[in-house]
């Protein structure tokens, strides 16, 4: 009982757990457990469920860097030093905008909301597409290299599937609310 | 070694779950697909060719009356033209099916103007950028017909015209 106290207030200094101090023997157990249960580091006082969100998001922001990092090359580097792939994050914006708007409008299952939500399909593949036909367009017209191009199209992969996997995570919760973080 | 291709089986997949509603997504997936590459085609043949001589501007109003056929089409639904919706709308059922009629009759004449430019303007005297702009036209119309065709054969099983 002496060590298990003590392991506690030496884990409570080291991370900042605050383990609630409970005459009985079964409620200290039971601390512990949920300490040791969430990874034994300064992140374990969150529970599992979040755990595996937070892993999911710093992976999805992971993906967002490195496609924004293809983008910059295909404009930075010296041996191409062209900035007009640059209007490719317009379309990075305006991507989820069609579904964000038609999830918050409509929550039936009438056709209207059906009609709504395959319109809001329509548009994203239409900036999708958009986004994979610029950087081409730009480099049949000589306006960049086709190594940018290809540089900023693998990139445009890499976002949309950050994007895609945005939704696929985050967004499959029936009240799509911003305040999950 | 001797029934090693019997546990290959054809179609057997369960891929039919959920079908009726898949089947509206993948079809918008696909007329956004053909109706944005339609467009990027012809932007791009417009970059490459600036000059009237190669391709003549005026060419362009086959992909904007397509478009606006496109958006005809898809501004009525099924139950408006059947009459079976809850409200008529401003023109009511008559209205819709003279506004679908019209469409329709907007999409087919630019099916045919695209035809003929191809025919007329790129073939016989034999230009460049033929392809670029066939490829085009038939992009842009094929994904109105592609999403209008799917949603009236996936509609309900009664006829349209009664």
């Amino acid at each position: 009982m002496q060590q298990a106290s003590g392991r506690d207030d030496a884990h409570a200094d080291r991370c900042g757990v605050r383990t609630v101090r409970a005459g009985n023997t079964r409620m200290v157990q039971a601390s512990q457990r949920t300490v040791e249960e969430g990874g034994g580091s300064c992140v374990s006082s969150f529970c599992p469920g979040e755990m595996a969100g937070i892993k999911a998001l710093i992976s999805l922001s992971f993906g967002g860097a490195i496609g924004l990092m293809f983008l910059m090359l295909g404009c930075a580097l010296p041996v191409y030093d062209k900035y007009w792939p640059l209007f490719l994050l317009f379309f990075y914006i305006l991507s989820p905008i069609p579904y964000c708007i038609s999830r918050r409008v409509v929550d039936d299952t009438d056709s209207a909301s059906n009609a709504c939500k395959e319109l809001a399909i329509f548009l994203t593949t239409g900036i999708v597409i958009s986004a994979f036909g610029l950087p081409i367009v730009f480099a049949r017209a000589e306006v960049i290299a086709w190594g940018a191009c290809a540089l900023v199209l693998t990139g445009n992969v890499v976002i949309f599937g950050t994007i895609l996997g945005f939704f696929l995570v985050f967004g499959s919760n029936d009240d799509f609310s911003w305040q999950q973080w | 070694m001797s029934g090693f291709l019997d546990g290959i089986r054809c179609g057997d997949c369960e891929c039919n779950v959920d079908w009726g509603e898949r089947r509206n997504t993948i079809a918008s997936i696909a007329a956004g697909v053909l109706f944005f590459t339609g467009w990027w085609i012809i932007i791009d043949a417009a970059v490459k060719y600036p000059d009237e001589g190669t391709f003549h501007h005026a060419y362009h109003t086959c992909g904007v009356i397509a478009t606006v056929a496109f958006l005809m089409i898809n501004a009525v639904s099924n139950g408006q033209v059947r009459g079976d919706s809850y409200s008529e709308g401003c023109i009511g059922q008559t209205g819709a099916r003279v506004w679908l009629f019209l469409g329709f009759m907007l999409a087919f004449g630019s099916l045919i103007a695209s035809m003929w430019i191809l025919f007329g303007g790129f073939v016989v005297p034999r230009k460049s950028c033929l392809s670029v702009f066939c490829g085009a036209i038939f992009l842009i119309l094929s994904s109105f017909l592609l999403i209008r065709g799917l949603v009236f054969k996936f509609g309900r099983t009664e006829d349209l015209w009664q």
